[in-house]
């Protein structure tokens, strides 16, 4: 059932992952402060969007496990956080380099955006640890679904507490007193978006396919009674 | 715009093109390393899941060729549609 559409939802992504490349490449004009480096912007401000709505949906999922206690939610939300994290990886890293090649340092501890992604980022790499160390299904389940719903709601209030923190370093992309991006800046920019937003999507499907499968592969053997092989190593939830 | 965006790199106060380079080259080739790992683990848990998939066929074919030898204990073990069956309503996930 996961698996539904799941071949053209990935065909779509590799087709716009390529037109959001060339555009970015050959269509993007180059920034008149920035020049070459800008171009890691059309990857780097969309990964960083894409997981903070990621972590933002894992706790409405989170919530509509509370709501129904139905275990599928709770595994949509923990797959939307991980794929989150993984998002927050890239987003460290490719923000590291930016910074590098534009201030000269890898890392800004006085700059309010930085240091309160990785506030988020290092909050959410504790749900791991904090859902493992219940052995419980039913209570593990309860208590990260809490912890996705807390941390979710936080999510929203650091990205306004930054927005209001007066700084002069990190750039203001949207809104700002000089407009913004230019049209062909923000096209670019957008498609980039919906690019990885495609690629988070797909990619949550892909970890739900595989997670019901393996299910559907256990239950298969407790119903036929068959030895297991060798001892779970499973720590996610399973989906059925 | 692109005729003074192609003029931009001579003038503007930003990295040459050839030092700038590496830096973008950096983020895009981590993006794509971390996109390629990613779907490695995954290729490496649907082997593991196909492995076990083709065990337990291997396992309920040669129950089942048990139960055909010993027909008198047919009634103790169910047959593999009999179980299928009895837990199918539940398969399929969302």
């Amino acid at each position: 059932m996961y698996g539904k559409g799941l071949r053209p939802l990935s065909i779509a992504t590799v087709a716009m992952l390529a037109v959001s490349l060339s555009l970015i490449f050959f269509y993007a004009p180059l920034d008149a402060d920035q020049g070459f480096i800008q171009k890691i912007f059309y990857l780097h401000v969309p990964l960083a969007i894409v997981a903070l709505i990621g972590f933002v949906v894992g706790g409405v999922f989170a919530i509509a496990h509370l709501r129904t206690n139905n275990r599928k939610w709770d595994a949509y939300s923990y797959v939307a956080i991980h794929m989150s994290v993984i998002f927050g990886v890239a987003v460290l890293i490719t923000g590291a380099i930016w910074a590098k090649a534009s201030w000269g340092h890898w890392w800004v501890w006085d700059e309010p955006t930085l240091v309160s992604f990785l506030i988020v980022f290092l909050m959410y790499a504790t749900y791991y640890p904090f859902r493992y160390a219940i052995e419980d299904p039913e209570r593990q389940a309860r208590y990260a679904s809490v912890f996705a719903i807390t941390a979710g709601a936080f999510v929203p209030l650091n990205f306004m507490a930054v927005r209001m923190a007066q700084s002069l370093v990190h750039p203001r992309t949207f809104a700002t007193a000089n407009g913004g991006l230019p049209g062909e800046m923000m096209f670019v920019f957008l498609c980039s978006l919906v690019t990885m937003a495609l690629l988070w999507v797909t990619l949550v499907k892909f970890e739900l396919t595989a997670k019901s499968a393996s299910g559907q592969v256990k239950r298969l053997r407790r119903a036929l009674d068959a030895p297991a092989p060798g001892a779970s190593s499973r720590i996610a939830p399973e989906v059925s | 715009m692109h005729t003074l965006a192609a003029l931009l790199p001579l003038g503007a106060p930003a990295l040459p093109l050839d030092e700038a380079g590496k830096y973008v080259a950096g983020a895009f080739i981590v993006f794509m390393v971390l996109l390629v790992v990613y779907v490695a683990i995954m290729a490496a848990k649907l082997q593991r899941i196909e492995r076990e998939l083709r065990e337990l066929a291997s396992f309920a074919e040669s129950r089942a060729k048990g139960e055909e030898a010993a027909p008198g204990r047919e009634s103790e073990a169910p047959s593999i549609s009999d179980s299928l069956a009895s837990h199918g309503s539940r398969g399929g996930g969302a």
